[in-house]
């Protein structure tokens, strides 16, 4: 099970936050360029969701899954969005991203007064937490069945 | 863990309002604080408003908190009780350390201050230059404090690694 990277969005869709631990391939262009698609392509897929839903789509959009890798999405009711690139056995990486909000994000964002919301994040102790969290997480362990 | 903390604030003496209303609704002074201010040459931040809030916080709280004492016998006891109930009922922790030359100075050391926590820990640098605007408000509150026991006094505030910090208290003698 691997955790590759993370990424965290603001409601309006800047990039507050990114990580990555087990990246192997690069998308080649800046990570300004990259978070930009990756928040495009989020955003429609949330729209194709909720439009072409058969029943009511209570949570909406939850994950997707390609050969290779599989991309969590979680998003709180205020409009932030936590988004995991794990491997496709991993399972349980959305009571991870809940943990991250609840353990990590308000307790180190939203409780640091020096902490400007809806900005990137600078905050070094916030990174430390996030790193911490994840490396601590049975999730993380690099080893491939 | 959520156990532990839930035990631990029900516990507590005061629990007059929410722990982290208290801790926003201080970011937010601090903020306006500095809004109001000029700032002064060399950038150093003005905020003697917002220490005399925490003066006349401080002073208030003392009348609530002492409700159930007897007299002090001195100097020594109130600051001790300073250390201890006062800080305990306001932070949920006693002061670290406590050091004095005897003859009017009080060094209370806290190694990790309630509203510091959140902020930075020893293995990094950043926010150092920021974080002392968010002990001006205690200082405030110790003085105040220490003014309503009958002790005049300045208070200054240090910090060296985060969330740790000092409190210097220097009485007054007239």
């Amino acid at each position: 099970m691997t955790i590759h990277n993370l990424y965290i969005f603001s409601k309006n869709g800047t990039l507050l936050y990114y990580a990555e631990w087990n990246r192997l391939h690069k998308s080649g262009i800046t990570k300004g360029e990259e978070a930009k698609l990756m928040y495009g392509m989020l955003f429609s897929i949330k729209s194709f969701v909720s439009k072409i839903s058969p029943l009511d789509p209570k949570e909406g959009f939850l994950y997707y899954k390609t050969t290779k890798y599989t991309l969590h999405y979680l998003e709180t009711p205020s409009g932030l969005k936590f988004v995991l690139n794990t491997d496709n056995i991993t399972q349980n990486a959305r009571e991870l991203l809940q943990q991250l909000y609840k353990e990590v994000y308000l307790e180190y964002v939203v409780k640091n007064p020096l902490c400007q919301l809806n900005e990137p994040i600078q905050s070094e102790l916030f990174k430390l937490k996030v790193d911490e969290l994840f490396k601590k997480s049975p999730l993380f362990l690099g080893r491939s069945i | 863990m959520r156990q532990q903390i839930d035990t631990k604030i029900n516990s507590h003496i005061s629990g007059e309002a929410d722990e982290c209303l208290f801790e926003y609704l201080h970011a937010e002074m601090v903020n306006y604080v500095l809004d109001k201010s000029y700032k002064t040459k060399e950038g150093e931040e003005e905020l003697s408003r917002l220490e005399w809030m925490g003066f006349s916080v401080g002073y208030r709280i003392i009348e609530r908190l002492t409700r159930e004492w007897n007299r002090f016998k001195d100097e020594l006891d109130m600051i001790k009780f300073i250390c201890t109930d006062f800080w305990t009922s306001l932070y949920h922790k006693q002061i670290d350390n406590l050091r004095t030359n005897h003859h009017g100075v009080y060094v209370l050391q806290d190694n990790s201050f309630r509203l510091l926590e959140k902020v930075g820990t020893n293995s990094n640098k950043q926010y150092l230059q920021e974080s002392p605007r968010l002990l001006t408000f205690t200082c405030g509150l110790l003085r105040g404090s220490l003014a309503n026991l009958g002790i005049i006094s300045t208070v200054n505030a240090e910090i060296s690694t985060l969330p740790s910090c000092k409190f210097h208290v220097q009485v007054q003698r007239i």
